[in-house]
């Protein structure tokens, strides 16, 4: 949206004349901008000067998914050669006047205005770039399209349309080119994205294209092999840094590759057992350590830990041969490590709520219902979760009345 | 419906009146004024969401009351001008069809009482013809949906597809319970879900698939006591929702977070009287409109988000909004045909349709 996060000036200001002329210009200069790409793709102008074009409007705004569509057509129709036909590619383009104007190394297709309408048409004949698979000018203009996206994303990492037309892009490169030679572009993704991700480490949009890169990386069709183990160390790195342990998105992408981890590394009971305690041991030093158990990401995985014994029904990816006993002792050894993390963090609401789930998720484990001493317990902490946590008074209403007729119902719907 | 923001901005603390209160004739009048500041360049470099602040804009005066604050005629031509020859919707007249936009436009229509005009006036066959542009959107392999056709898949476009087909009474053109696993599929430890397998729960992504499983009749799948855990827990002390943990808080997440909590039955675990104190916050009682944040530029997003917030809420003088389309209630109600008194079984005492499903009577 265009004003998300948008501060107003402190007075609104009434416009010169000047300035309402100036906007009245750039207006203008955009509108026949989007009117001359229009003419010329209802004429079929499938040429570098509206690839150029496109270049132009789209910096000025990367929101019109229309003009990237028109972009996509313009290099299937005009400029890619087709995967089983390399020669076609002359014939493809309605005119050959002069030679190569379009180098993988220059940023942006659209960077050097003068060489636009008067030489730019067609695209190198160089038989040594053919010999890239394919094709070499396949690969040359896709290497071109993703340097020329990269200035745009730094600018607008949050724009779905940009993210997906370069995804597209290397989808064309999977399609059309060598696999090695596609290989070497996803892999240069991996970089790319963790650029972004330093930037941003919470952006929505590079965690999920970073899941996409590393499933490609990983695919047999482009000779790939397992990440995991890598991937897991990339979100240890990332909980670790300055602010990690309020990084959601890399614990929760950590939650996602641990099943996958330990599969692959064969482990074996004891191996995941020790995993799990040195899961926990890390959580629970970190918040220590860095004075953070009141924010509430590394608590939620917390909780994904605790799920993994407490909700085995689809949930034990860690231990899924722990005996029922061997939950319960974990369990049991949890809470009284969350009991004696109250010491001093008495206003700390996540160790409260804590203490209450896995309590009551206990009984139920063991397939009773809390004891008097339990549910006296839960009580006490509720109090203090409604002294803590009033925004949430309701929650603590509905948890109250559970506590009241506990063995009644079961607690989950 | 131009989607330039400002002028005007949102209130900042300072500045609130003793009583706050929902300044609703500025809202009507910003809305209706969107269309005309066709001078700005804000106006041109947004036409690529036109059709959705057509929807945004329409459905917050239903909300306030105003239904007929746009001309009826000229919304309808508007619409239909955005349809292309294969039944989708663009943004625009000349934008390409996207689902994203086909679902304002079904929507937009369904709001007006105009679905009927797509017989008399829409491409090729119809109201058909735009569910079987939707239908072939469908990756019949893993049920979910694509935004058009160039493939990219998102649970954004699963609940469009289904809110618009459900509209327009064509659901039966896809697969809903391959869509329901594909949902499925996207959950989440914490109970929430992502765009996608293996995405992070996120709430404006777990608004469309709440909302389309209660299109599809599926809450059941729902682990209502964690989702509602996660969710209550993005209300922030200045009384606003974040859409993930520790991100800031942002009006549109009064409708993502309320609608998705309302769904499930527990909208009563945040705090509504510092929601609805907070949304009132960010609006600009002058000028007209809502911010995502107090002090910051308006615009009609947050304008239709924030004020479905305060309906969900119950605030005084706001028509009720429908928590799984985000239009108001009484129009959902008319489209679905839906009586308001369910049908009773003389035999059991029990909703007859729950008596017939569980029988198996159909």
């Amino acid at each position: 949206m265009a004003s998300h996060g948008l501060p107003r000036p402190a007075t609104t200001t009434q416009r010169t004349e000047e300035e309402l002329k100036e906007e009245q210009r750039q207006i203008q200069e955009y509108r026949d901008l989007e009117d001359l790409i229009r003419t010329k793709i209802a004429e079929r102008q499938y040429t570098v000067e509206v690839l150029q074009l496109t270049s132009k409007l789209l910096k000025k705004n990367p929101e019109y998914y229309t003009i990237w569509n028109v972009r996509r057509r313009l290099l299937i129709h005009g400029f890619f050669s087709k995967p089983s036909d390399s020669s076609s590619l002359s014939k493809e383009l309605p005119n050959t006047s002069t030679t190569a104007t379009i180098k993988a190394s220059s940023t942006d297709l659209s960077s050097s205005p003068s060489n636009t309408t008067a030489t730019a048409t067609t695209i190198p004949h160089n038989p040594a770039s053919r010999n890239h698979g394919s094709n070499g000018t396949t690969l040359d203009l896709i290497r071109a399209d993703l340097e020329f996206l990269f200035p745009i994303m730094l600018s607008y990492p949050k724009c779905y349309w940009v993210w997906n037309y370069r995804l597209w892009l290397l989808q064309q490169a999977n399609q059309r080119l060598e696999p090695d030679i596609a290989r070497e572009l996803w892999s240069g993704e991996l970089k790319l994205v963790s650029k972004m991700l330093v930037k941003d480490s919470r952006n929505f949009h590079g965690w999920g294209y970073r899941r996409k890169v590393v499933s490609e990386l990983e695919s047999a069709a482009l000779h790939g092999k397992s990440m995991t183990e890598a991937e897991f160390e990339y979100t240890t790195k990332m909980i670790t840094s300055p602010k990690g342990l309020s990084n959601f998105s890399a614990f929760h992408r950590r939650s996602k590759l641990i099943p996958k981890l330990l599969d692959e590394r064969g482990a074996d009971d004891q191996a995941r057992r020790l995993f799990l305690e040195e899961e926990f041991d890390m959580i629970f030093s970190a918040m220590y350590t860095d004075s953070y158990p009141y924010a509430q990401s590394a608590w939620f995985y917390y909780q994904f830990l605790m799920t993994t014994l407490t909700d085995p029904v689809g949930h034990a990816i860690i231990t899924p041969d722990f005996t029922p006993e061997e939950r319960v002792e974990f369990v049991i050894r949890q809470l009284a490590d969350l009991v004696e993390m109250l010491d001093g963090a008495e206003d700390n609401k996540w160790i409260y709520n804590a203490l209450i789930e896995y309590t009551l998720d206990l009984s139920q484990m063991e397939e009773r219902q809390p004891r008097l001493d339990e549910k006296q317990d839960c009580k006490l902490w509720l109090a203090e979760l409604r002294k803590l946590d009033p925004l949430r008074n309701g929650r603590w209403d509905d948890l109250e009345l559970f506590l009241e007729d506990v063995p009644l119902r079961p607690r989950d719907i | 419906m131009s989607l330039v923001s400002g002028p005007g901005r949102a209130g900042t603390s300072s500045a609130l009146p003793e009583e706050l209160q929902l300044a609703i004739e500025p809202h009507v009048k910003y809305i209706q004024s969107l269309d005309t500041r066709k001078d700005e360049i804000e106006y041109w470099l947004t036409e690529h969401l036109r059709l959705n602040g057509l929807y945004w804009g329409l459905t917050a005066l239903h909300l306030l009351g105003r239904p007929d604050a746009l001309p009826r005629e000229e919304t309808i031509d508007f619409v239909l001008s955005c349809q292309t020859e294969d039944g989708g919707f663009g943004a625009a007249p000349g934008h390409d069809a996207h689902l994203l936009y086909t679902v304002s436009a079904v929507q937009v229509l369904a709001t007006v009482d105009a679905l009927d005009v797509l017989e008399e006036r829409g491409k090729g066959g119809g109201k058909l013809t735009v569910g079987k542009y939707i239908a072939a959107l469908q990756n019949r392999g893993t049920g979910t949906f694509a935004g058009d056709e160039w493939g990219e898949e998102d649970t954004r476009f699963l609940y469009g597809a289904l809110n618009a087909l459900s509209l327009l009474h064509l659901l039966d053109l896809v697969d809903v319970n391959k869509a329901v696993d594909y949902i499925i599929s996207c959950a989440n430890f914490d109970g929430g879900y992502g765009m996608s397998p293996g995405a992070e729960s996120h709430s404006g992504q777990i608004f469309t698939c709440l909302a389309a499983l209660s299109i599809a009749g599926r809450l059941d799948v729902v682990n209502g006591d964690k989702l509602g855990r996660w969710l209550s827990e993005r209300q922030v002390e200045a009384g606003g929702l974040n859409g993930r943990p520790e991100k800031l808080e942002d009006v549109c997440y009064s409708w993502w977070v309320a609608s998705s909590l309302a769904m499930i039955g527990r909208l009563h675990w945040i705090d509504g009287g510092k929601l609805t104190e907070f949304i009132l916050k960010c609006q600009d009682p002058k000028e007209g409109g809502l911010a995502d944040r107090p002090g910051d530029m308006v615009d009609v997003f947050h304008t239709v988000f924030g004020i479905a917030g305060l309906s969900l809420l119950g605030f005084p003088g706001v028509e009720e909004v429908d928590p799984v389309y985000c239009m108001p209630k009484k129009v959902v109600e008319r489209v679905l045909e839906i009586s308001g008194i369910e049908d009773a079984d003389p035999v059991y005492c029990m909703p007859k349709k729950e008596v017939e499903r569980v029988l198996g009577v159909n």
